[in-house]
Parts: C-alpha cells; sequence; structure tokens
C-alpha cells in the first residue's frame, strides 16, 4: 500500500512568521498616529468647537444665566460638558480615515496582511484614544486657564473610566457608519446626527430633570448622559453628585456612578464589537 | 511504503464564486502552480480574473471549491496563507504621506519580517531596484515608475512564496511598464519566488509567465506554456476584412473550416490554416460573389490564440 503525503512549500529562507493580534494593532496605531502628525489638522480641527465652546461660550452663558455666586459653578459644569462634544467629533474624524484608507487603496494592503481584520479596528481605536486624550488635556487646561474649577484625586478616575468607555463607544459607532456610509459626502452628512445632537439632549447645559418628562426619560438612555455625569463626578464633585441622582434617582454616589459606568461599558462593548464584526464581514466579499 | 510529495505553490480546486444577484463571477476554476512558476491567468473585463486572486488571498469568500497556498487552506488558515503571500494591486496602496522607507517597515512589521534579515532584504531589494536614494522622501513625491517599483519592492520585502500581481500594469505609460517588467525579472531571478498574475495584456502574459490560462466568462479555456498555445495555431493564418462576416463565416464552415478554427472581429474574419488551403478558401468566398476588402496571410500571434479562445468564437448552435 503505498500513501502520498504532500509537504508544504518550504520558505525561500525562513518560515512564515505570525505576526500577533496585540502587536500588529499597536503596529497600526502607530500608523495612524504617523499619518495624524503628516496632517495636523485632523487633531486641530475636532478641538475648535469643544474650546470654543468651554472659552468663550461657558462663560458667557454663566455671566447671562447664573447668579454671581453660582458662576464658576456654572462655567465648570458647561465647559466640562465640552468633553462631550469634543469625544464624539474626534472619534467622528478617525473615522473618516478609515473611509480615506478605503478609497486611497491602502486598507487592501491591510486586509492582505496576515492579522486578524480586528487587529485593524483596535489600532485604529488606540489611535483615536492616544488623539482623543491629548486633546482632552489641552481641553481641561484651557478651561482651567479660563475660571473653570476641577477637583483632583481618586475620584478622577471615574473620569478617566468613562471618557475611554464613552470614546470606545463612539469609535465603534464611527467605524460602523464608515462600513454603511462608505462615501466621505454621506458620512459627513451624519457626524451631526450622532456626534452632536444628543449633546443637547444629555445634560450638557442644563440638567436633564429641565427636559420635558418623556425628553428625560429618552436622556437617561443616552451613553453621553451617564458619562457627562460621570465626567462631572470624577472632577467637579458636586454637580456629578446631582447629575447621577437625576438619572438614578438613589443616594448612594458610587452606587450611582457604578451602574452609569457599567451602562457605558455595555455600551462601548456591544457597539465596538459589532463594529469589529461589521468591519471584518466587509473585508471579505 | 509512503511518497513525499511537495505541494504546489498555489492550487485552486474547483473555484466558483457567485455574487449576490446570481452572479456567476467564477464558474468552476482549476489550477495549479507550482513553486518559483510565474503563472498568468489572462482575460477579458469581467472574466472572473480578480475575483479568482481574491479567493485566493482571503478578500473574496469562495462559493464553493478550494484555495490553497503551500499545502494550506485558505478558508481554514486564512492568516497563515497571507503569511506566506503578498499582493501588488493594480493601484497604489502605500500611504502617500507617508515617506518610502515608513511604508516599507510599516509592511515588514505586519509580516512580522522586521528583524535584521528583513531589513537587509529590504535594503537589497531597494539597491536592485534603485530606490535607496529616495526612500525618505513622502510617497507622493515619486515619479509613476518609482511608486510602481516601491510597491513591487513592497510586496516581496516580507520574503513571500507567492507574490499575487493584479493587473499590475493598468494605466501605467510604456515607459514605466518595461521599468517594472525588468523590476520583476530582476527580483524575481533574485527572489525565486512564484508569481501568479492577472493581465489582460498579452505581451505583458506572453513576456512575464511560464504558463498561461486563459479565462473568460468565469472559466478556464485553455492552459498551457504562451510556446505551445501559439503553437496550435500553427504555421500561418489567413486574415480576411469583408463587408458580410457572418455570410464568410457560414461559407467556411460549410466549406469544412471547424468553427474553433475561425474566429471574427468586428469586419475582420481569421482562419487558423492547417490542412485547408488558403487559395481555396478564397476562390469559395470569390464564388459567392462576397466583397474582400483586404487579404493577408501572416504567421499567428498570440493575439489570435486570445482572440480565439474569448472572442469571435462562432455559436454553431445558430448555423
Amino acid at each position: 500500500m503505498t500513501a502520498t503525503v504532500t509537504l508544504p512549500v518550504p520558505a525561500t529562507t525562513e518560515a512564515p512568521v505570525r505576526t500577533r493580534s496585540v502587536p500588529a494593532a499597536v503596529v497600526l496605531a502607530k500608523r495612524r498616529l504617523a499619518l495624524t502628525v503628516r496632517s495636523p489638522r485632523s487633531i486641530v480641527v475636532p478641538l475648535l468647537t469643544p474650546v470654543l465652546f468651554a472659552l468663550v461660550i461657558a462663560p458667557a452663558l454663566a455671566n447671562t444665566i447664573a447668579a454671581p455666586a453660582g458662576r464658576t459653578a456654572y462655567m465648570t459644569f458647561v465647559a466640562l460638558a465640552t468633553v462631550g462634544l469634543l469625544i464624539p467629533l474626534n472619534c467622528a474624524f478617525s473615522g473618516l480615515g478609515v473611509i480615506v484608507d478605503r478609497q486611497q487603496g491602502a486598507m487592501r494592503e491591510l486586509l492582505v496582511a496576515p492579522i486578524r481584520r480586528s487587529s485593524i479596528v483596535v489600532g485604529n481605536l488606540l489611535a483615536a484614544l492616544a488623539l482623543t486624550a491629548l486633546q482632552l488635556v489641552v481641553l481641561i487646561a484651557a478651561s482651567a486657564l479660563r475660571g473653570a474649577v476641577y477637583e483632583s484625586g481618586v475620584r478622577m478616575l471615574w473620569f478617566i473610566a468613562a471618557a475611554i468607555a464613552f470614546a470606545v463607544f463612539m469609535y465603534g459607532l464611527a467605524e460602523i457608519l464608515s462600513v454603511r456610509l462608505p462615501s466621505p459626502v454621506e458620512y459627513i452628512g451624519a457626524v451631526p446626527a450622532v456626534a452632536i445632537v444628543p449633546f443637547f439632549f444629555a445634560g450638557s447645559l442644563f440638567p436633564i430633570t429641565s427636559l420635558p418628562h418623556w425628553l428625560a426619560a429618552v436622556a437617561k438612555v443616552l451613553p453621553l448622559t451617564h458619562a457627562l455625569a460621570l465626567f462631572r463626578y470624577g472632577i467637579a464633585g458636586s454637580s456629578g453628585v446631582r447629575a447621577l441622582h437625576n438619572i438614578w434617582g438613589l443616594h448612594n454616589a458610587a452606587e450611582m456612578a457604578t451602574f452609569s459606568l457599567l451602562v457605558l461599558v455595555a455600551y462601548a462593548v456591544v457597539v465596538f464589537a459589532g463594529a469589529v464584526r461589521l468591519f471584518a464581514r466587509a473585508g471579505t466579499s | 511504503m509512503t511518497t513525499l510529495v511537495e505541494a504546489s505553490a498555489v492550487e485552486a480546486i474547483d473555484l466558483e464564486k457567485v455574487y449576490p444577484g446570481d452572479v456567476h463571477a467564477v464558474r468552476g476554476i482549476s489550477f495549479s502552480v507550482e513553486p518559483g512558476e510565474a503563472f498568468g491567468l489572462l482575460g477579458p473585463n469581467g472574466a472572473g480574473k480578480s475575483t479568482t486572486i481574491g479567493m485566493l488571498n482571503t478578500t473574496v469568500r469562495a462559493t464553493s471549491g478550494r484555495a490553497l497556498l503551500g499545502g494550506l487552506d485558505v478558508a481554514t488558515d486564512p492568516i497563515g496563507t497571507r503569511a506566506r503571500s503578498s499582493v501588488v494591486f493594480q493601484d497604489t496602496v502605500v500611504d502617500q504621506p507617508l515617506t518610502g522607507r515608513q511604508n516599507l517597515e510599516l509592511h515588514l512589521r505586519l509580516w512580522g519580517k522586521d528583524g535584521a534579515d528583513g531589513r537587509a532584504r529590504l535594503a537589497d531589494l531597494c539597491a536592485l531596484v534603485e530606490l535607496s536614494d529616495v526612500l525618505d522622501r513622502p510617497v507622493a513625491t515619486y515619479s509613476g515608475g518609482q511608486r510602481r517599483r516601491m510597491e513591487i519592492v513592497r510586496a516581496l520585502a516580507s520574503d513571500p512564496q507567492v507574490l499575487f500581481l493584479d493587473e499590475p500594469t493598468v494605466g501605467l505609460d510604456t515607459r514605466v511598464r518595461h521599468d517594472l517588467f525588468d523590476a520583476l525579472a530582476s527580483l524575481r531571478e533574485r527572489t525565486g519566488v512564484t508569481v501568479l498574475m492577472t493581465t489582460h495584456y498579452l505581451d505583458e502574459a506572453e513576456r512575464l509567465c511560464d504558463r498561461i490560462a486563459i479565462v473568460d466568462g468565469g472559466r478556464i479555456v485553455a492552459c498551457d506554456a504562451p510556446a505551445n498555445l501559439l503553437a496550435a495555431l500553427g504555421s500561418e493564418v489567413l486574415e480576411l476584412r469583408v463587408d458580410e462576416p457572418v455570410q464568410v463565416e457560414q461559407l467556411l464552415v460549410n466549406a469544412g473550416v471547424p468553427p474553433a478554427d475561425l474566429f471574427v472581429i468586428g469586419t475582420t474574419v481569421t482562419i487558423v490554416l492547417r490542412q485547408q488551403a488558403g487559395d481555396a478558401l478564397l476562390e469559395r468566398v470569390r464564388d459567392r460573389a462576397l466583397v474582400l476588402r483586404s487579404v493577408t496571410t501572416r504567421r499567428p500571434t498570440f493575439d489570435d490564440v486570445y482572440l480565439r479562445l474569448t472572442g469571435g468564437r462562432l455559436d454553431t448552435d445558430n448555423i
């Protein structure tokens, strides 16, 4: 009896090395950052509106609406809300980068690389998180110089955790949009609805209790409402506790913050997993 | 007794692809490419060439059939097969704002070949195609020829066992095309890489490939070495320019010319002359008072091979 064994083709010099998923994501994040550095507009433009809001509109609103004793607190309240504008806008710009990759061809090279397709999405996310962190530091510092007052301490971790979870959620949404709306024109047209409209209903400029009852109920399920409450709980003290109370109606601040963070994490996990799945499917026709 | 057989570098087994809307792009394509061989898929637009390459490089999911790269199944080990291959696309896929060096190093890192060996190979390849001096400039500043050479070096930098070239010269001017042929020949000689290319340029396939599969309507209609494909047409063809090609075609078939030896493109009827005497066929045409605008006898070219197999073939059912 004769058996035939087929041998794999030997490599010309060495066996192929398989790149592990995490390093591949880091390589791709560095690529994205290198491209961003070559186009500084993509860093500055998402920062413009939030900085303008924090430096000009927040103090103006405080002077117009708040009593003299409460002006600083209100300015801090609004200035911090601009974080909820910055993160979605920055993630939306990152999603645009995916469309550019697809249109200019670079995505084709990435899709035939020996890496998991999820690494491409994770790499883009890491770059978006790094840029967002840089921009957040600029925004918070600028608003503090303008007069907003922030608290530091361990509770700042709530701010950081909420910012990361919210950014993951928003980036996942941007990635989904970039697959569903592959034309830059359509994509840009959808950005205000996703990145800006929720800002006005999530307790950015006033507590959600000031909204009509039904709209307040809608606000309670928006990820941004939970994110803003946690940002304030993390670095703006009592206004954060009130924002959490407006959502949950409880009295234990740490418990409410945990619930809100869990909500944000759940949104982030579901949307980001959906984005990865959709991207991987779109990568193979 | 056990016999050890080295796997083909590429093996396509009855590959089929049906896109939504019941569009049959590929209808059961099978071929194998031996290590170190240059194999071409030649066919008109829409023949299914790029879809076939897509199924081999994991960007297109086969509806049925199997594809193997170096013995690994593309469907079950996509990352493994991608690690063994690289693709040169029709268009530039490198990041143009980045420098050539940044792009090439990115490729090495993604393929896990960024060690000392990988860097040495990269330097060697760049020197071979005269890119070393421009590596630190953004790719956006490169000439068309430099960009294409850069794409080839990028694809070979990871030392792939199989290099896919998907219509690599579309839209390039003659000088850049020849520049590319030259670079490819040198690099193939140096690396011994297996090449699988798609093209619809006959000269390109003839010049670069050891074997060619002619693809039409999602099927392989012929597969052989270019010289053998050409030899199948014999030593002479008769080319007639006529006013009524359909009538002339029918007349010639009735005169005993096999339908496979006859093809019509526009008003030109080309007949592969084997046993038939060209003069006798011409007499038949003249006897029927069909107008002959010109008559040429010549040696067959690769164009004839291609046109005979992919277009102008007589539909014998309608005779």
